[in-house]
């Protein structure tokens, strides 16, 4: 059973390694030699013709795009996000429950049915950067949305806000706080785990994501990451080293961060799938 | 000093106070009040971002749309025209056949994964990291490295060349296309279900085992009449999570057909939308795919959850 274990866990692995000992070769050797052989030498030239290729920007741009879009879109969630779960956990309201519902329901609805509907709004939505004179071309339709609240945070930090004990709040209003201050003193401290939580998942969901900046950028120096990493992919067909090279460097943030971070993702998923 | 008075009491701290003689309303109302300010930015975002475009969407789908020139109305047009679109067709095709097979799979592997890794034993933290990393990597990274993996000369079929196997040209192939897109998502799918499993099996009280093994159940029959039947809210609940997210490909095609087009074999529907509204600008058609496309998803769900009562235990 262990040992099948461990054999099964470098199974997983093995499109890394791959992805790791292609990187480090030559392009001769990569056809030539067996597959998951070790490289002759550690060709790490193939990182920096990678980081180098094209002609106007590097791919340090792609990668601060990238950190720009999903901090903003971090910060957006996790503060909008935190006081609507405030809200649902704490206060008594009409219409509480069908808000609830309702922005549960979105989570079920798959969001490229306003892929269309919310590309024309940010089409007439003015912005005097840009080329086009509107939000489209800019990374704002990348982030803003964020600032909006969102299903996943929320129901996240409500599970975990009705664990807080009230009568800590209750001690807040006795010595006069009113609710903002109750939540930013008592609440939002409390749940700094659960905040990294959503942090860390909606850092990686934007990092990650393809479709919306596909949509969305129209010049190479405003490209992400995996839209500059999908770009390389059409101009550099067959230099395979240089590909896994861009490949494994996109991936490494998201990779540091999990073996940082392990126990967040899965809090992640445990609290918000099971406690439903 | 009517509405300046209501944001003062956000600052002061005899705000709460003041409001109280001032609107002589219940502790009720005003906590009401509180309420809808901290829920200002999620009504607005449902309303402009979620509910609005989503009934905008099946407007639009009524229309033909370049965005250069007026929408004109045209009634159901494009729902007609899409029933006898070969490619949309195909794509709703190629998603049907993605999600019948890459949501069971995933969920039978992780539910063999997850037991397997439920055990305390030495470095199974260090075994965990490995099985869970694909969960935090992009799908375009991802798809590069397989369409690697896959390529005439990849590791594939130099693996498979060992067992004298020819050669396939796996996505390029128009029958192996989809199951190697299917094997790649499942294969990155993978830790988010194990990690939900797991949370499962250790909510399993182990007096439950310990009660059927003096009754003498062996491992087996401990499997199917304790972990299954008390692990079904977990896998009902991954299941649906599976489903919307499997009608949802689109990354692995995407990078896996460029810098062409995907052909016939592996179009998606979301890929159908991308390609309709922002390669052709036909912002109609495209909504009307993905009115489709939500329908069909919403159906899907609603006959899931419908099978709920005959399958799943509740504790």
């Amino acid at each position: 059973m262990y040992i099948s274990l461990i054999v099964g866990g470098l199974a997983m692995m093995i499109p890394f390694l791959w992805m790791l000992t292609t990187s480090l070769k030559t392009r001769a050797e990569v056809f030539s030699s067996p597959p998951l052989s070790f490289p002759s030498g550690l060709h790490w030239e193939n990182y920096s013709r990678m980081w180098f290729a094209l002609p106007d920007v590097t791919f340090g741009t792609f990668f601060q795009n990238s950190i720009v879009i999903a901090s903003l879109a971090t910060l957006g969630q996790v503060v909008t996000c935190s006081m609507a779960a405030y809200a649902f956990a704490v206060f008594d309201f009409r219409f509480k429950r069908v808000l609830f519902s309702l922005v549960l329901a979105t989570l079920i609805i798959p969001f490229q049915v306003v892929l269309v509907p919310n590309f024309i709004l940010y089409r007439y939505l003015p912005w005097p950067f840009s080329e086009s004179g509107n939000w489209i071309g800019t990374n704002l339709p990348l982030w803003v949305w964020a600032f909006f609240g969102g299903a996943f945070g929320t129901f996240l930090l409500r599970q975990f806000f009705l664990t807080i004990p009230s009568e800590l709040a209750d001690a807040a209003r006795v010595d006069g706080a009113n609710p903002w201050q109750v939540f930013l003193r008592v609440y939002v401290p409390l749940a700094r785990p659960a905040l990294a939580t959503l942090a860390i998942f909606q850092f990686m969901w934007s990092w990650n994501d393809l479709l919306d900046p596909l949509i969305y950028l129209r010049d190479l120096p405003t490209y992400t990451t995996t839209v500059g990493l999908a770009f390389f992919q059409g101009q550099f067909v067959g230099k395979w080293p240089e590909m896994m090279a861009g490949a494994l460097v996109s991936l490494l943030p998201m990779i540091i961060l999990f073996v940082i971070a392990q126990k967040y993702f899965v809090r992640g998923i445990t609290l918000s799938g099971l406690k439903g | 000093m009517t509405s300046p008075a209501r944001l003062g009491g956000l600052a002061e701290p005899a705000g709460p106070r003041l409001g109280r003689a001032r609107s002589g309303r219940s502790p009720r109302a005003r906590e009401a009040r509180w309420a809808w300010l901290f829920l200002a930015p999620t009504i607005i975002g449902l309303a402009v971002l979620s509910a609005g475009p989503i009934l905008a969407a099946l407007g639009i789908s009524l229309t033909k749309w370049d965005m250069l020139t007026p929408p004109q109305v045209v009634g159901v047009d494009n729902y007609v025209a899409l029933l006898g679109d070969d490619r949309f067709l195909k794509a709703l095709r190629n998603t049907t056949f993605y999600t019948l097979v890459s949501v069971p799979l995933g969920l039978v592997l992780a539910l063999g994964l997850a037991t397997a890794l439920n055990q305390q034993i030495r470095g199974i933290a260090w075994i965990r990291t490995a099985y869970f990393l694909p969960l935090v990597t992009s799908a375009t990274a991802i798809a590069l490295v397989w369409l690697w993996i896959y390529s005439p000369t990849g590791l594939l079929n130099s693996f498979l060349g060992i067992f004298g196997i020819a050669p396939q040209r796996w996505v390029a192939d128009p029958t192996l296309a989809m199951p190697s897109i299917i094997a790649m998502s499942v294969w990155q799918g993978l830790p988010g279900n194990v990690i939900i499993f797991l949370a499962g099996l250790q909510g399993i009280p182990a007096e439950y085992y310990d009660a059927a093994s003096v009754d003498g159940a062996g491992r087996r029959s401990r499997f199917r009449k304790i972990t299954l039947p008390l692990l079904t809210p977990s896998i009902f609940f991954t299941g649906v999570l599976a489903l919307i997210g499997a009608f949802q490909v689109f990354d692995q095609v995407y990078v896996m057909a460029n810098p062409g087009k995907p052909s016939e074999a592996t179009i998606t529907l979301v890929y159908f939308i991308y390609e309709a509204g922002f390669r052709n600008f036909k912002m109609g058609y495209a909504s009307a795919a993905s009115w489709i496309m939500f329908l069909i998803v919403a159906v899907a769900t609603i006959l899931y959850f419908r099978t709920q009562n005959r399958w799943v235990h509740y504790q």
